[in-house]
């Protein structure tokens, strides 16, 4: 087996400092040269052993960029990497204002195809979204950085909510395409 | 074993013969064979001058014709003469029937799952035909460059689901082609492009064909592609078109009996005619023979919009959903690249250049663009060109999940996440000593198992009995570079790998794939085992120059003695039968060694990533291959 890749935490494969805040663009950079060493491609010619070690870290490697550049799977992943290795999809917030918002949010969504202009009506519900995740966001990477991490972990239950609204949204504007393809 | 393969950077690997490697479109209407050779890459026509190969095949009374030889049969008879058969790659009998009826075969009755279509010299599945024409185009190669072909890139459309990839896999083996790689065909034709231009910035793909639509949108970086998101439609293309325009044709001379495949073929025919008479000129006449008499009429190119417009739009559509899904804005793309044939059509490229609001790259023959980036990339992986910057980045069109309760798909892994990519997941047993469990794979992106993709049915045996909900089975999905699923499952509480027993839904079974080997003219026995012997051997030889060339460098920094010797122990076993008669051996000794050399290529290949990541900045790279070039 590799060590190196496959057991360093997502980071550190990215020479990254621990962090809620992350550098993007050398992510990218770095993402890019990982994948120079150890791509399928570089190995078409190689033996089964070594395409299959090519196969697990180069998987690795792209698990490790998708989790660190999407802000709510990266704040999840350093949770865990403090020890708190929790099932979200087995935990839910009890902050009633909350969950009435996103109540509220769901009705929304559900008779959005009965307006007269639908994309347009989920375009803004999807910038909605997006602010209220940025504001949270925020709330989890203050509440990290003073090591509170039993409020972090709350910010990231709600952050599962508005994850799901998110991809809701995205369901809705595709079947709405699709009817108009029609 | 390759390993001279990773030499440290900057630091040229041994020279080795160059290997003849080619790049493939096996297209819907059109098929063609690329190679790069001393640096220009070109399709390669057959001796009567003709670059495309009609995908068309025959099965005739004295033999199977492939191409213009097969077309000239598509209409006397079409019952033997199969067209358009990428459109049942992968494909059930049912949806062949709902989506293609349109195609008029005569299907046999068969127990296995892929369709095969009855013709005088036996029933014929798609992989077979496919295959056939596989056959033709790597004949022509090797004529050609006079040489053993090393590998090829196939293409298939970006949204090919696991199901079609695998069937283009297993028709090329048919054609006992080596396959280094299943490319995107969108892929392909952005490295045709972006390799002569230097491009860089986000661009679309956008990918009309005969019988296939794909739209794809990249990153490119420094000879690094990247596929941010693709989508699209994998029955949706020109021959569409032809279909509007001959049932057009079909109302307009009042044709009541349109029973016979004769007769549908020969409209469709003169759809297709007029279709692309229509690029060049304003309007055309068409003229049908019909009962008692002929009919008649004209159709210009106001009609013509009418009737393709709901298809172009649903093309437009798809690229709306890829740019969403690629988190790309419509004014951050720089060029649209047009491929496939169907961007011929006057209307296809106003309405896209309307869409994106930017220039459209047309400059490279649209039918060609495809195996000519297959082409260069088959370069590349064959190990031509080892200094070479170019990397290809590609996602899973479609998202993968399983069965759960209710007959709900539970996502595993999402549609455009890059490839490969691996995701577990536990299950446990619900019934007490239970050995045994089913898992239930489908593609797309519906919440309904009744409205996704059957893929296949694994079922895992052999876990030791506990209590139930004691298992622990974890299962995990790998998608590998071509964008095809491996399922390995293991009981964590035992260690013990579960058996996996694959029952594809639409896809041909390890046995029926042997028998068909077995029954192909092309594999007579003793050529195959001759063959395979002196594959064999050359693998053992590669092997072994490879281990030294790679011991000469590192053998003392990361190998202990025992280490040293042990390799040595096992590199002499295969030296000492590689040069006899029993291929099995070799290969047991082959085996033997790279188990012992496990360790040390790992070793390697992360010392190597460390001395890049480490020891050298970006900009130094940039200069390092400079300072090589001059």
């Amino acid at each position: 087996m590799a060590k190196d890749i496959l057991t360093s935490n997502f980071f550190e494969l990215f020479d990254l400092p621990v962090s809620y805040d992350v550098d993007l663009t050398k992510i990218q950079q770095q993402y890019m040269e990982l994948q120079k060493q150890v791509h399928p491609d570089k190995f078409a010619n190689g033996s089964d052993q070594e395409k299959r070690l090519s196969m697990q870290q180069t998987s690795w490697i792209n698990e490790a960029q998708a989790t660190l550049k999407d802000s709510v799977l990266r704040a999840s992943y350093l949770l865990k990497l403090k020890g708190m290795d929790f099932s979200l999809e087995n935990e839910t917030t009890m902050d009633a204002v909350f969950l009435m918002s996103q109540l509220e949010m769901r009705e929304k969504m559900q008779h959005v195809k009965e307006q007269d202009d639908p994309l347009t009506a989920l375009d803004l519900m999807a910038k909605e979204i997006k602010n209220t995740t940025d504001e949270m966001m925020q709330g989890f990477a203050d509440s990290y950085q003073t090591e509170k991490f039993d409020d972090a972990r709350e910010w990231i239950r709600k952050l599962q909510f508005l994850k799901k609204a998110k991809s809701e949204v995205n369901t809705l504007m595709a079947d709405i395409e699709d009817e108009l393809m029609r | 074993m390759a390993l001279i393969q990773i030499a440290e950077p900057g630091e040229s690997t041994t020279a080795h013969q160059h290997r003849l490697a080619v790049g493939i479109d096996l297209g819907t209407t059109n098929s063609l064979v690329a190679s790069v050779r001393s640096g220009d890459v070109n399709t390669l026509p057959d001796p009567d001058g003709q670059h495309l190969l009609p995908s068309v095949v025959h099965y005739g009374e004295d033999g199977v014709a492939v191409g213009a030889k097969a077309q000239q049969f598509s209409i006397t008879d079409p019952l033997n003469t199969i067209v358009s058969v990428k459109r049942f790659m992968g494909r059930g009998i049912e949806d062949i029937a709902s989506k293609d009826a349109h195609y008029s075969y005569d299907f046999a009755e068969t127990e296995s799952t892929v369709p095969r279509i009855k013709t005088r010299t036996g029933d014929v599945s798609a992989i077979e035909v496919s295959a056939e024409i596989l056959k033709t185009l790597k004949r022509r190669a090797v004529e050609t460059l006079g040489d053993e072909l090393n590998g090829a890139v196939i293409t298939v459309p970006a949204y090919f689901d696991d199901a079609q990839r695998q069937a283009t896999k297993d028709a090329a083996k048919l054609a006992d082609i080596k396959v280094l790689r299943l490319l995107n065909e969108p892929t392909a034709a952005a490295v045709a492009y972006g390799l002569d231009t230097g491009n860089e910035g986000v661009i679309a793909v956008y990918d009309l064909g005969g019988g296939t639509f794909d739209i794809s949108i990249l990153r490119l970086n420094k000879g690094v592609f990247e596929v941010l998101a693709t989508g699209g439609d994998s029955s949706l293309g020109g021959d569409d078109f032809d279909y509007e325009i001959a049932q057009w044709i079909i109302a307009q001379a009042n044709i009541s009996n349109t029973d016979t495949a004769a007769t549908k073929r020969s409209i469709m025919q003169q759809a297709r005619i007029a279709k692309e008479a229509l690029a060049e000129a304003e309007s055309i006449e068409i003229n049908i023979d019909v009962e008692g008499g002929q009919w008649q009429g004209v159709l210009d190119r106001s009609v013509l919009k009418e009737l393709l417009t709901p298809l172009v739009k649903r093309t437009l559509m798809s690229c709306r959903r890829a740019l969403r899904d690629a988190d790309i804005d419509k004014a951050d793309i720089k060029e649209v690249v047009m491929v496939g044939g169907s961007t011929r059509t006057l209307l296809v490229r106003e309405m896209v250049a309307e869409f994106f609001e930017c220039e459209l790259l047309t400059s490279i023959d649209p039918d060609k663009v495809v195996a000519t980036g297959a082409a260069l990339q088959a370069d590349v992986l064959a190990g031509n060109k080892p200094d070479d910057e170019m990397l290809l980045l590609d996602v899973i069109p479609l998202s993968l999940g399983i069965e759960t309760m209710g007959g709900l798909v539970e996502k595993i892994i999402y549609r455009n996440t890059a490839i490969p990519v691996a995701k577990a997941q536990d299950f446990t047993t619900y019934k007490d000593g239970q050995t045994a469990m089913a898992v239930h794979v489908l593609q797309g992106e519906r919440e309904l198992v009744s409205d996704s993709r059957s893929l296949a049915r694994f079922e895992l045996r052999g876990f030791p009995p506990q209590v139930a909900g004691a298992a622990r089975i974890r299962v995990t999905f790998q998608v590998d570079a071509d964008g095809l699923l491996i399922v390995s499952a293991r009981e964590e509480n035992s260690g013990v790998e579960a058996s996996i027993d694959v029952k594809p839904s639409y896809g041909l079974s390890d046995a029926e794939i042997e028998s068909m080997l077995r029954e192909s003219i092309d594999f007579a026995e003793d050529d195959m085992h001759l063959r395979s012997l002196r594959e064999q051997q050359v693998d053992a030889e590669r092997v072994i120059e490879a281990l030294d060339a790679a011991l000469a460098v590192d053998a003392e920094q990361l190998l202990s003695q025992e280490e040293r010797s042990n390799i040595m122990v096992a590199r002499q076993a295969l030296v000492d039968v590689k040069d006899q008669n029993d291929k099995e051996q070799i290969k047991q000794s082959i085996k033997q060694l790279e188990v012992v050399c496990d360790e040390y290529v790992a070793r390697r290949m992360n010392s190597n990533i460390k001395n890049a990541m480490q020891g050298h900045s970006i900009e130094e790279y940039a200069s390092d291959s400079e300072a090589e070039e001059s």
